[in-house]
């Protein structure tokens, strides 16, 4: 991504808190609940400065990447079984359907009991949100392969495991990498509702503590903050999915 | 030299002086209860170039899988070496006709090459030298850093070649490899593909729809029928090689066995 397209994709929200800081100053909105920028800004970089934001922060992204992680490594071979085995489907695909649409914040009271107020309690939460998209992407993924690559790889005298490590897993890498892109955003929003709603940890607590006594300012600083760290990390993904995807994109633009 | 009765099949059909390296033996394949193929038998010896050729739907992809071990007929059997094709192996290598789809993407022009030598577990020292040579032969050194999807069909043909070369199978099995290349690559790929399999000494069995390259290319042209799939007629191929695209083809030989194959493959039931 160029800088120029970053600067592009920067003129929305600029334009945003700009209105909301002369709509505040106007006092069309209330300066109660919304805060201006002028203030927030300040109060955001106080957080910084006397390292809570970052400590909150590295909280909140532990528990994240730890249950997107554990997601991973669970949906995607889960997701090949499914998308290679057959046997495998019928066994397991009723179970799947009956689980995905448990919400994934009717754990928190399971994961309180089992793990107490702790990185393991919202980590686990994440995990099992994160799963769903991890493994139906996988699934669809895999499925898709072209059946000829994996006959190229019996052909070729291969033994399952090999073929499933060297065709099929790369075979399915594109739309896996999408779906891992997906489960991190939503290992992010989950991870901060747990900690809104539960876990005295990390930056929604900061967040709810910082509305609990009445310092909107700082609510919105977080608030801000999540945003700019959820961009932050999906650009840093999207680079790395081009550059590991080298291949693919390699390909599409040949054709 | 004691004749085993493949030897014998290929022997009524055409005289050859070398025992089989690989035969089928009354191979039949049913779909459910449609059948395929139906008690297919001849030999093919050893260096020996041989074309299937037959209308569409006279099952010779079929025989041809049978012949790598992808599937397994109902009954008879593929004998390579003495013993029944039960799975394949990398003695035996298959070139499919969806070359861009054979290929592996995300490889490398060298690393899909190298993949088949990983296949025979060739030692690991050596096989960027063997992958160069292979890109040399067919003509790709220029590309090999390349991925497949970024050259064009009949390049990305040869490198699929180069992939079942680099098996060094005993035997080569070609699925239609030239179908859907324009008249121009076709007739170049036909001509490096005989120079190189004479050169290499080479076992081919050569799948076609298309009678004349079946001819051109063949030591021996095998007709099969459709509805089921059965052999018709074996024609030794008497044309003088190096063959020429211009003068094998106006050759009054090549004239005469294209007369005599071509009814088999009109579709008739």
């Amino acid at each position: 991504m160029t800088a120029r397209r970053i600067l592009l994709g920067l003129a929305f929200p600029v334009a945003f808190l700009a209105l909301w800081e002369i709509l505040a100053r106007a006092e069309v909105l209330s300066n109660d609940t919304f805060s201006r920028i002028s203030i927030i800004v300040p109060a955001g970089v106080a957080a910084l400065l006397d390292g809570t934001l970052l400590a909150r922060t590295a909280e909140t992204l532990g528990s994240a990447i730890l249950g997107w992680a554990i997601a991973a490594a669970a949906g995607i071979p889960l997701g090949l079984l499914l998308g290679l085995v057959r046997p495998f489907e019928r066994l397991l695909s009723a179970t799947v359907e009956a689980l995905r649409p448990v919400p994934s914040a009717a754990l928190i009271p399971i994961v309180l009991l089992i793990y107490g107020f702790s990185l393991a309690m919202s980590a686990s939460v994440a995990a099992f949100a994160c799963l769903w998209p991890i493994l139906i992407v996988t699934t669809s993924a895999v499925r898709g392969i072209e059946p000829r690559l994996l006959e190229v790889g019996r052909a070729l005298g291969f033994g399952a495991v090999r073929r499933i490590w060297a065709f099929a897993l790369p075979a399915a890498l594109p739309g896996i990498a999408v779906g891992l892109r997906v489960a991190f955003g939503i290992a992010i929003v989950v991870t901060v509702t747990v900690e809104i709603a539960a876990n005295p940890r990390g930056l929604g607590y900061a967040m709810i503590t910082a509305q609990q006594s009445l310092r909107a300012e700082v609510m919105y600083a977080y608030l801000f903050w999540i945003g700019l760290v959820g961009w932050v990390i999906n650009v840093a993904m999207v680079r790395t999915e081009r550059r590991a995807l080298r291949w693919y994109w390699a390909a599409r633009s040949a054709q | 030299m004691t004749l085993s009765p493949d030897a014998a099949l290929g022997a009524a059909a055409a005289p050859r002086d070398r025992a089989p390296i690989f035969s089928f033996r009354d191979v039949s394949v049913r779909f459910g209860a449609t059948p395929i193929l139906d008690k297919i038998g001849f030999g093919v010896a050893p260096e020996e170039f041989v074309c299937l050729v037959g209308p569409s739907g006279c099952g010779k992809t079929t025989l041809l899988r049978v012949a790598a071990g992808l599937i397994r007929p109902q009954a008879g059997e593929a004998i390579f070496d003495g013993r029944a094709v039960e799975r394949p192996t990398p003695e035996l290598a298959i070139v499919f006709q969806d070359y861009s789809r054979a290929l592996l993407p995300w490889r490398t022009v060298a690393g899909n090459v190298e993949l088949a030598l990983e296949a025979r577990g060739a030692p690991r020292a050596g096989r960027a030298a063997e992958v160069e040579r292979l890109l040399g032969i067919i003509g790709l050194s220029a590309h090999a850093a390349k991925f497949p999807l970024q050259l064009s069909g009949g390049m990305q043909q040869r490198v699929q070649i180069a992939r079942a070369l680099a098996q060094r199978p005993r035997l080569m099995l070609m699925d239609e490899p030239f179908g859907s290349l324009d008249a121009m690559t076709r007739q170049s790929l036909q001509d490096e593909i005989a120079r190189l399999c004479k050169a290499e000494r080479q076992t081919v069995v050569f799948v076609t729809h298309d009678l004349e390259e079946a001819i051109y290319l063949g030591d021996r042209v095998v007709a099969l029928r459709a509805n089921p799939g059965r052999v018709v007629e074996i024609i030794d191929i008497a044309l003088p090689r190096p063959r020429d695209q211009l003068t094998t083809r106006e050759h009054p030989q090549f004239l005469e066995y294209r007369h005599r194959l071509f009814h088999h493959l009109r579709d008739r039931l």
